[in-house]
């Protein structure tokens, strides 16, 4: 019985998605190039990440390559810089984080409460330019201004605060406040962007009642823009988290010289130097996946806590 | 300015890499399916040159910054050695710089050309050898190659250099059976700045300091800034194991090598040694009094630094640094008191004294054959021409009438090669001609080598200079490692060398205080030295027996 009215029941659903794929066919339609890019770009390439447990040799290819099991994670595990690689990686990102996450909310609550429309954009526009010059010229910009013969120094000799002129970049420990403080000028403006949309679907009515009841502007920041803004907040802190392990390595490579490997060398620039540049690709492989499995695991810890503490997450 | 230019430089390099990738992916694959259409199964042999149509290979290698043309089918050897082989090349050119991330790729995408040209292929043979990518010539030589086999019969030493452990060869060198062709690169000083501040050339390494401290604070190039960099060099260790960096060049006065060298019949590694401590104070000394710039990060940037008046001293080879140093400022300006003299290696505070940068009979530039490859029957006679009496002339100097003249039964460069029209310098005009006779698979021509040096405007050959301050004893072979020794070192050197790259760095330019040197001794120590120094031993032993 129970069976046969589940088969009919079974039979009604796969009839009823089969009139609404029919109806919406060009929709769908629509959908396979979207699939299609996914199934080849991001799906088919992870059975490459098998290389990871084997001796890579591109002449008998992946299937013809020995396995090695775990031989590739523990090289690096016992490897003289996992410690500093595991720390500067975590450090740069928290830095970052601990920056420029606060850095836009602020700038956005900021330019909220600004009244005059034309300094708004202004300041606005300003802020958000820097996001759209592309990385190689913003580190022509840091190495020009951080040189011995770059702006920085040259102010700060005429100041008196330094008696010489000072290569930052080659010094480690100026590598953290230079990479961190760049990347704040580089994308504060376009980071607020998404806050102030969020601002701007907060009903007047309510600060208007506000009002009434006496609320001056902080009051109004706290109980009513603050909360409005809130999960928006949460699901960017989320995916944030999500891609902690990153860390902007692109302008890291771009930056860094032997000099500074000590701050500034992360996991994924030893996997470039180590994979690409030396043509370990198991090794490298190996790492990355490790990289991969750390950021999975905390995007999927932050939503755990957020949905405990905020009942609002991502899934 | 010119740290910009090199900072600047490695940010646009690295991502033009980046970007041609997927360029140079496709290019290889578009190129090796080309080939196998345009196959034809004919042997080449001179007497049917003329009839049947020409065999295609085709051959990876790096264009040549200094060359002008787009590919060395433009070259006149090559047109004349299709004629003579009827083999055809299709060159797959990469761009000169990076090219090691290049070659990485290459091997890497499992997709080869013919053959592959490298320079570094001392290191690199043995290790695709093993993995299958590329094919054991040495039965083919036996079989097919009869002026090769003669010259390695003859020179067993060269043998010995490209054989693998396990007794395959899998490379074409460069050869250089005259010794005095082993020395290459030499300490090089303005001479006009010497004579302008009353100097004489230094001898020591306290000289040395005496001398670029001059160099700075006398304003030697007389614009009244202290703009000089008194030594210039590509890094501190850059190329042929660390030796022609600046460092390099100061660590044989301290008894070591910027590497792996040998002292009585043990491998040492000279940045694990007591005396490592003293070049790096000296290194310290020099950097602390802004005497020394390792900024240039690669030869186009140092040629500036020379270029504009900037530079005192360096480290470099005859042609390609002092000629076309020489060559670039007098096209600049004809009055020019521009002048570089060679110097002799300096003498270190315990008496050491020895040139370190020579090389091997046989060079790490040459050629390997895909083991891919359909015909390694014409490869290999192909290749058996360079070392033909035809072929090594074509090589070393071009076509008869264009690259040179025979006079009294020797070839002689015409003066489109020592005296070009342009004002190039000849070290780039013989590259219109041939590839040149120091890095193709040839047989180095030591006439040629000396008449280059005469072009160049050395008066005294330098190579007769520095011959006697080199000491094979302590040059370390060019060794062939086993996979088992390979897998013990590679993982190693891999943290060890980049450890060593950043802590040398540190101490010469003081972040790293040297009162920390026995903690960083301890350190390469954790590091598992010994286990690659044992490995070491373990191949020079071999390499001694054979």
């Amino acid at each position: 019985m129970n069976s046969v009215a589940g088969e009919k029941q079974a039979d009604r659903s796969f009839f009823r998605i089969w009139k609404q794929v029919r109806t919406n066919r060009y929709l769908y339609l629509m959908l396979i190039p979207v699939v299609g890019y996914f199934l080849i770009f991001n799906y088919k390439p992870m059975y490459g990440a098998i290389i990871a447990f084997k001796d890579f040799n591109p002449y008998a290819g992946i299937n013809g390559s020995d396995w090695v099991g775990l031989k590739h994670f523990r090289q690096f595990f016992e490897s003289f810089y996992f410690g500093r690689l595991l720390r500067n990686t975590i450090l740069l990102s928290v830095y970052s984080l601990a920056v420029i996450f606060p850095a836009s909310i602020i700038l956005a609550l900021l330019l909220n409460e600004v009244r005059n429309k034309w300094f708004k954009s202004v300041v606005q526009t300003l802020s958000y330019l820097p996001y759209f010059i592309s990385l190689i010229v913003i580190c022509g910009m840091i190495v020009n201004f951080s040189g011995p013969d770059g702006m920085v120094s040259k102010l700060l000799v005429s100041l008196g605060v330094i008696d010489a002129p000072v290569d930052f970049l080659s010094l480690s420990s100026w590598y953290r406040t230079i990479h961190v403080g760049s990347s704040l000028w580089q994308y504060v403006g376009w980071n607020s962007i998404i806050y102030l949309a969020a601002l701007s679907g907060i009903s007047p009515s309510l600060y208007e009642a506000a009002v009434m009841d006496g609320a001056n502007r902080w009051r109004q920041l706290i109980h009513i823009t603050l909360p409005g803004i809130k999960n928006t907040i949460v699901i960017l802190l989320i995916l944030n988290i999500g891609s902690l392990m990153d860390s902007n390595w692109e302008k890291i490579l771009l930056l860094y010289s032997p000099s500074t490997y000590e701050t500034a060398d992360v996991i994924s620039t030893y996997v470039y130097r180590r994979g690409v540049q030396e043509a370990n690709y198991s090794f490298s492989a190996a790492i990355g996946l490790f990289n991969s499995i750390i950021n999975f695991s905390l995007l999927v810890a932050a939503n755990f806590w957020s949905r405990r503490l905020t009942s609002n997450s991502l899934w | 300015m010119n740290l910009k230019i090199r900072r600047t430089f490695k940010c646009v390099s690295t991502v033009v890499v980046a970007a041609m990738v997927p360029a140079f992916l496709l290019g290889a694959c578009s190129g090796s399916s080309g080939n196998a259409i345009g196959t034809s199964s004919t042997s080449p042999t001179s007497a049917d040159a003329s009839v049947s149509k020409p065999t295609e290979l085709s051959l990876w290698i790096p264009l040549t910054a200094d060359f002008k043309g787009k590919n060395y089918n433009e070259k006149p050897s090559f047109q004349k050695m299709e004629k003579e082989t009827n083999v055809h090349i299709n060159f797959e050119h990469v761009s000169d710089a990076d090219v090691e991330n290049l070659f990485n790729l290459l091997m890497a995408s499992g997709d080869l050309p013919d053959m592959i040209y490298y320079y570094n292929w001392d290191a690199q043979a043995t290790k695709y050898g093993n993995s299958g990518a590329l094919l054991p010539l040495e039965d083919l030589i036996r079989e097919k190659a009869p002026n090769l086999e003669r010259v390695l019969n003859e020179n067993p030493e060269i043998r010995g250099q490209i054989t693998s452990p396990e007794g395959h060869i899998y490379y074409i060198p460069n050869m250089a059976l005259d010794s005095t062709l082993l020395v290459q690169m030499f300490p090089q000083v303005r001479q006009d700045w010497l004579d302008k501040l009353g100097l004489e050339a230094p001898k020591t390494t306290d000289d040395w300091y005496t001398v670029l401290k001059a160099f700075r604070e006398k304003d030697a190039n007389g614009n009244g800034k202290a703009d000089e960099s008194p030594f210039v060099s590509i890094g501190l260790d850059s190329g042929m194991n660390g030796a022609s960096g600046a460092a390099g060049l100061f660590a044989p006065a301290f008894g070591i090598e910027f590497g792996f060298f040998v002292e009585d019949g043990k491998v040492k590694y000279g940045p694990y040694d007591p005396r490592f401590k003293d070049l790096m104070a000296f290194m310290h000394k020099l950097d602390a009094e802004n005497l020394l710039d390792t900024s240039p990060k690669d030869f186009a940037a140092l040629r500036e630094k020379v270029l504009s008046g900037q530079a005192g001293a360096w480290f470099g080879w005859a042609g390609s640094y002092m000629g076309t140093f020489t060559a670039l400022m007098k096209e600049k300006d004809a009055a020019t008191s521009f002048e570089v003299s060679p110097v002799l290696p300096p003498v270190g505070p315990n008496g050491d004294q020895r040139h370190t940068s020579h090389r091997w009979p046989a060079s790490s530039f040459g050629i390997a054959v895909s083991s891919k490859t359909d015909k390694p029957e014409e490869i290999i006679k192909w290749l058996d021409y360079q070392f033909s009496e035809e072929g090594v002339i074509l090589n070393n100097f071009g076509v008869e009438g264009e690259g040179y003249t025979m006079q009294d039964g020797k070839p002689v460069y015409t003066d489109k090669i020592v005296k070009p029209a342009d004002g190039s310098p000849p070290s780039v005009a013989i590259l219109s001609q041939t590839i040149g006779g120091g890095a193709w698979p040839t047989i180095t021509n030591v006439d040629g080598a000396l008449q280059m040096n005469a072009a160049n405007g050395q008066a005294t050959s330098p190579t007769a200079q520095f011959a006697s301050y080199i000491d094979l004893k302590k040059k370390l072979p060019p060794l062939q490692f086993t996979k088992e020794e390979t897998d013990i070192i590679a993982p190693i050197m891999a943290d060890l060398s980049s450890f060593i790259k950043e802590a040398s760095t540190n101490f010469v330019n003081g972040q790293l205080p040297l009162d920390n040197f026995d903690k960083y001794l301890k350190n390469v120590e954790k590091m598992k030295l010994s286990v690659v120094l044992e490995q070491y031993q373990k191949a020079y032993d071999r390499f001694i027996q054979q």
